[in-house]
């Protein structure tokens, strides 16, 4: 009857072996909070980043249109009617007459009726940003649950839409 | 004390110091729960949703205005507005004194704006800045910047260049008066710039931008204006520009109009008029014009027409079937209408005539003779389908209507009825009469005259499409007449002739009314011409006010018609009649 105390007390563990294991807990789950945290922060931090960057280049892509815009009437100016007929004068050409006009017929060939003057290009009305650029963290997670395991409207909390 | 208390006392401890740094903790969870959930927070954040977007409106670039092969007419250039962001300003006079200096501004003037800037954060120094004088004083902040490298703020800190868009016309006065211009409170004045303004101009949008940057939205491209291809043909306006200018010189004129058109289609190939505006300096718009009909008067002026508006009662009492072109009227030189005698422009009869006759001599006696034979109703029947007394709605801000008037009026007389068979009485623009002749030159149809060949807008082009506004004569008349004319003006040997392609015309030389009566010294000459005769692809009119050189239309307007269609064969490539023809019978 006397042993049976003894062997309770052989299988308790240590108290400081105890309070260790916890404290490893809960270091352990500090340390996997700030990973969290870290990677959360690094991804913000890239995201603000190239955010400024969209930012920038938008402002380039705005000034570049101006300077095209700029380039294309000094190309105009250049090509104007005074300015080709001044240099057509300078290198000794001067307007025909009438009379002296041959005509020559050339078989298949059809005279141009209308310019075209579309961009061969089509533009999309809105730039696409991908929505790697858009979210954050947090935001991709949200949208990820709500994809996977369905629940509410499918609206984001974290919205950066226009108002 | 004994290892076992110890022990147990430094337990007690522990839990102590972990119980109140617990405790402490929660204090401040609790706390951030409270701050988070009190009203003050919800305004915070209220106040915070407001600062994080920022308003911006977003303009267009306004379209750009092209001649029908391209070349660019109208666009955009890039100007600055010079200022200073008045928190970074530190020398104040420095400042001044380098941007006076290179922007040709009074320093006085610059100074006291920097020195009072009403509560501005940015204030304006100078707007409309070229880039060439910006780059000029941009160049000089910067060599400054780098010699003053150990000074920070530098004398020339705070001034910005604001960049914005300015209208620019690479040709400066060439089709000025159809262009029109856009002015610096964006708004489109005259011409296509005004008729087509909100096109033009797109559509502004506004958008909100979030200044966070973890929530950099998109900011949708807003469309450009649409661009304008015009019917207009650059080389056929230079030319007729040219040809007006020298005609004004040549016959003492003291202002004119030349326009060209495709009869067939009503486009607008070339309106000159003078004297013209550079457009990129369209401040001086007081130094060239009086009256606002004087920036276009091919659209805007209206007149007595005189002797070509008798193609059109020719047209009428031809179509009517009163006469043929081999019908007879004997000419007393006298018909009396209304109690009114009206006499021909020589004040002589000239016996037997055919209405080929009539039409070759110009014969008052007899076209108001064919008015009156025709009746009231009939002879303005006829007017009103060929567009007289109501605007031809070109697409050209500003046009006239002219003036017709008809029987029931309270200032029409019984006279008016044989007056304004030969264009005396009646008020037209060079517009309306061009568009109402081109019927007898496009087989009896009339179409709307425009300038506008196509729409460019969002990667897409949709041309304007022909609009026919009726068919006042039938095509068989129109032939008729057509022939008349060209034979009129060959057996005259008119100076209306083009070499090498036949011609349609009529001449007109309209006395001026004044005071009482008509003047005897001055005139307005006119000549309306089309050809070649069996295809016709161009119908010139040309107008000039009061030629000092001879009063007379065939001595003027006639040899200016012929100057100006031996160019627009040759800007047309329309080869002469002979090697047309002889290849369209191959």
């Amino acid at each position: 009857m006397n042993a049976f105390p003894l062997l309770v007390h052989a299988y308790r563990q240590a108290p400081w072996r105890i309070q260790r294991r916890w404290a490893s807990a809960f270091l352990l789950g500090l340390v996997g909070l700030a990973m969290i945290a870290a990677l959360y922060l690094d991804v913000t931090a890239r995201a603000a980043i190239l955010g400024r960057e969209i930012q920038s280049l938008k402002a380039d892509i705005a000034r570049l249109r101006q300077e095209n815009a700029t380039l294309q009437t000094r190309l105009a100016e250049l090509m104007s009617t005074y300015s080709m007929e001044q240099r057509a004068r300078a290198l000794g050409y001067r307007p025909v007459k009438s009379t002296e006009i041959h005509y020559v017929i050339v078989p298949g060939y059809v005279r141009p009726t209308s310019v075209k003057l579309v961009d061969t290009v089509a533009r999309p009305a809105t730039e696409a940003l991908p929505p790697e650029y858009r979210q954050s963290l947090l935001e991709w997670f949200v949208e990820y649950f709500h994809s996977t395991y369905g629940g509410g409207d499918g609206v984001s909390l974290f919205t950066g839409g226009l108002p | 004390m004994n290892p076992f208390s110890m022990r147990r006392e430094y337990a007690w401890r522990s839990i102590f110091v972990t119980a109140w740094l617990l405790l402490f903790a929660l204090v401040i969870l609790a706390q951030i729960i409270r701050i988070q959930r009190s009203p003050e927070a919800e305004l915070f954040r209220q106040q915070a949703g407001e600062y994080a977007m920022v308003r911006r409106i977003v303009y267009p670039e306004r379209g750009k205005i092209y001649d029908r092969k391209g070349n660019l007419l109208a666009s955009n250039e890039v100007v600055y507005t010079v200022g200073a962001n008045m928190p970074e300003v530190v020398d104040k006079e420095a400042l001044a004194r380098e941007v006076s200096a290179h922007l040709g501004l009074r320093y006085e003037e610059v100074y006291e704006r920097l020195l009072n800037p009403y509560g501005l954060i940015f204030v304006p120094l100078a707007g409309f800045v070229p880039a060439e004088a910006a780059q000029a004083l941009r160049e000089r902040y910067e060599q400054l910047w780098r010699e003053l490298e150990e000074e920070r703020p530098f004398p020339l800190s705070g001034l910005e260049f604001r960049p914005m868009l300015q209208r620019s016309y690479p040709e400066n006065d060439l089709a000025s008066n159809v262009l029109g211009f856009f002015n610096r409170e964006g708004r489109g004045i005259f011409g296509v710039e005004e008729k087509y303004d909100s096109l033009l101009a797109g559509t502004p949008l506004e958008i909100w931008i979030p200044q966070d940057p973890n929530r950099v939205a998109e900011i949708p491209r807003v469309p450009d204006g649409a661009s304008l291809i015009l019917t207009l043909d650059r080389n056929l306006q230079a030319a007729a520009e040219e040809t007006l200018d020298w005609a004004l010189g040549e016959y003492g004129a003291r202002n004119g109009t030349i326009i060209v058109m495709d009869p067939r289609s009503g486009e607008i190939l070339a309106m000159a008029t003078a004297p013209r505006l550079n457009l990129n300096e369209f401040w001086n718009y007081d130094k060239y014009y009086r009256q606002a009909y004087q920036f276009n008067p091919a659209i805007a002026m209206q007149y007595e027409p005189g002797s070509v508006f008798k193609v059109l009662t020719m047209a009428a009492a031809l179509d009517s079937g009163l006469v043929t072109p081999s019908t007879t009227f004997y000419d007393t030189g006298l018909i009396v209408v209304g109690g009114v005698p009206i006499q021909n422009w020589n004040r002589r009869p000239w016996g037997e005539q055919t209405m080929q006759g009539c039409l070759q001599y110009s014969l008052n006696v007899c076209m108001a003779w064919l008015s009156t034979s025709m009746g009231k109703e009939t002879f303005y029947g006829y007017l009103q389908r060929f567009g007289i007394g109501r605007p031809t709605g070109i697409d050209l801000a500003g046009e006239t209507s002219g003036r017709l008037k008809l029987p029931g009026d309270q200032d029409w007389y019984e006279v008016d009825l044989g007056t304004n068979a030969f264009g005396q009485g009646v008020a037209v623009s060079p517009i309306q009469m061009m568009a109402a002749v081109s019927a007898i030159a496009n087989k009896g149809r009339m179409v709307r005259p425009h300038v506008l060949r196509s729409i460019v807008s969002d990667g897409q082009q949709v041309d304007i499409a022909v609009e026919p506004v009726g068919m006042p004569i039938r095509p068989e008349t129109a032939r008729l007449l057509s022939e008349m004319l060209a034979t009129s003006l060959e057996r005259e040997a008119s100076l209306a002739l083009v070499p090498g392609y036949r011609v349609a015309g009529k001449t007109g030389t309209a006395q001026i009314p004044v005071e009482g009566g008509y003047s005897f010294t001055e005139t307005n000459v006119s000549f309306v011409g089309w050809g070649p005769v069996d295809d016709p692809r161009f119908i010139i009119y040309v107008w000039l006010e009061r030629p000092s050189v001879s009063i007379w239309a065939g001595e003027t307007a006639a040899p200016v018609f012929s100057e100006m269609a031996q160019r627009v064969v040759v800007l047309l490539d329309l080869p002469p009649d002979a090697i047309r023809l002889q290849v369209s019978t191959r």
